[in-house]
């Protein structure tokens, strides 16, 4: 998982959990997803690369 | 016959074993669909499990997705979980941020999350309660709608889909991923709004738009009608145009018919006129020729003719005249002749009348004159008779006046000297009148009673006598109309008028 680049489909910003979708077993899934870091605003559309992965679905992601 | 028989045999025997080889495998053989997982549990699951890597120290069961295994009957269980997407029909009544009420349907669209630990996660709790798991969903996803309405204004759960995501992940997403579920989507399908709270939100808008709907539709009918209107002035004005062009055109159409009509008649008209022409030429000329005819046989002899009736008419007016003046001359030497014998004619009878009247004058003058003398002599004669006896008598008058005036000097000396004596006296002599005309005021009295016998009588005449001045007044009355005669007044005013004489 981590390395994958995805998509931001929920914005991310502090005290908001955000949205990404993420290519992983041949489809696409969302994940929910912090911003690596604080207080960084990720507005949607914006292309992310996943930091860190924490099982099940949450990834932190940064902005490429 | 008998090797064909026991190939035969042997044939069917084969078959059959293989048969139910195939059997033995299609019973032990699973296959896992896209849309499901198989939870196999038993021998050797652990081991043996191909998605089990990461769960060796787990609860021991193995996770197939995508793929088939064999799975020995009787020591191995397959369950199946549906991967499907599920829904969950959510009705709720909530209170938003702004405390105002509303009833929410909306719809939950979740599925079991496809890694392994959300299979896991969802086979622990749903595999036998697949079909409860909509109810189950719908209870602990009521909770998080009531709260995440509770963190929206109606105005953003309308309009502000983000956020309704995003709180539907941070409320629910970790408790929902408890469950092994992934939160696909919420949509919220109907709001009941008992307060009418949307309904008004939309109205200033609404009649807004219906305001510019209507401005703009008024605008563009008005804009239509005068297009309309304009586009019909237009066709009128072309009709218009058209039909006075029409009208100038048929007018030139009748005009050259009228022409063409007359065309005939005109000519006619003028081969007439040339006609009159000649004819009224022929008529002058015939005329002339009359006219010289008569001059000759008519007006010359007539004019010969007046000339000699004239000529001898001025013969004969010469000779009447001639003869007038002689006789004129005749009769006014005849009229002097006549007026000559009558002014001495004439003469004569007026010295005749002149010397007849002198001498009728001369005799009436002296006739009057000796009768004017004779008269005078008469007149004197008689004035001096007259003189003489006016003045005997007035002389005699003058001294029967003297003489009287000396009587009423003398009697009035006497009235002054003793008038109460003179009074009485004359009282007596008048007494009869004094008592009649006292006794008028008794007169009216039928009976006169007197107390004090004759001398009561006396003295009520005493009475009646001397009350005062009126009564001596009109003694004095009573007594001047019979002694008028003797008043001394009258007799000295007689005297003068004779003196005079």
């Amino acid at each position: 998982m981590v390395g994958k680049i995805g998509r931001v489909t929920g914005r991310i910003a502090p005290g908001l959990l955000g949205e990404v979708m993420i290519p992983v077993r041949g489809g696409t899934e969302a994940f929910h997803a912090y911003a690596a870091d604080e207080g960084d605003v990720i507005t949607t559309g914006t292309r992310i690369v996943v930091v860190e992965y924490h099982p099940p679905r949450t990834v932190v992601v940064s902005k490429m | 016959m008998v090797s064909v028989d026991s190939l035969i045999l042997i044939a069917i025997i084969a078959g059959g074993a293989l048969l139910l080889l195939v059997i033995i495998f299609r019973l032990a053989w699973r296959v896992a669909e896209p849309n499901e997982a198989l939870i196999i549990s038993g021998f050797k699951t652990a081991k043996e499990g191909t998605g089990a890597v990461e769960l060796h120290d787990s609860l021991g069961f193995r996770i197939i997705t995508g793929k088939g295994t064999l799975v020995v009957p009787g020591v191995q269980t397959v369950r199946r979980l549906s991967l499907d997407l599920r829904q969950s029909d959510l009705a709720i009544d909530c209170v938003t941020h702004q405390g105002i009420p509303l009833g929410i349907k909306g719809v939950l669209i979740y599925k079991v999350g496809d890694d392994f630990s959300s299979i896991a996660n969802a086979a622990r709790r749903f595999l036998d309660q697949q079909n409860q798991m909509d109810q189950r969903v719908h209870n602990v996803f009521a909770g998080h709608l009531r709260a995440i309405v509770g963190n929206m204004t109606v105005e953003e759960m309308i309009r502000d889909r983000d956020k309704l995501t995003s709180l539907t992940r941070s409320s629910a997403g970790s408790e929902m991923e408890k469950l092994g579920l992934i939160v696909d989507s919420l949509q919220i399908q109907e709001i009941d709004d008992p307060t009418g709270y949307i309904s008004n939100l939309g109205r200033p808008h609404a009649a807004a738009v219906e305001r510019d709907a209507r401005i703009a539709q008024a605008q563009a009918d008005q804009a239509a009608t005068e297009a309309e209107q304009e586009a019909d002035a237009r066709k009128a004005e072309a009709r218009r145009n058209s039909a006075i062009s029409q009208a100038g055109f048929q007018a030139e159409v009748d005009r050259a018919a009228a022409t063409s009509q007359q065309a005939g008649p005109l000519a006619d008209a003028a081969a007439r006129q040339q006609v009159v022409v000649q004819e009224t030429k022929v008529a002058e000329l015939e005329g002339q020729r009359e006219e010289q005819r008569l001059q000759a046989t008519v007006r010359k002899p007539a004019d010969a003719k007046a000339y000699e009736q004239t000529t001898l008419a001025k013969g004969a007016r010469d000779a009447r005249i001639a003869a007038a003046e002689a006789q004129a001359k005749e009769v006014e030497l005849q009229a002097g002749a006549n007026a000559q014998r009558v002014k001495l004619e004439a003469g004569a009878d007026a010295e005749r009348v002149r010397v007849a009247a002198a001498a009728d004058a001369e005799h009436v003058r002296l006739s009057f004159a000796a009768q004017a003398d004779s008269v005078r002599a008469v007149g004197e004669a008689e004035a001096a008779a007259t003189q003489a006896k006016g003045l005997a008598e007035g002389e005699a008058v003058r001294a029967k006046g003297i003489a009287e005036a000396d009587s009423i000097k003398a009697r009035a000396d006497a009235l002054l000297q003793n008038q109460d004596a003179v009074i009485g006296q004359q009282l007596a002599e008048n007494w009869p009148a004094i008592v009649e005309a006292a006794a008028k005021p008794f007169g009216a009295i039928d009976q006169l009673i007197v107390l004090n016998g004759a001398q009561g009588v006396s003295e009520v005449l005493a009475q009646a006598l001397s009350q005062g001045v009126a009564g001596l007044q009109m003694a004095r009355t009573i007594l001047g109309k019979p002694s008028r005669p003797a008043n001394g007044q009258d007799a000295e005013e007689l005297p003068p008028p004779k003196g005079e004489v």
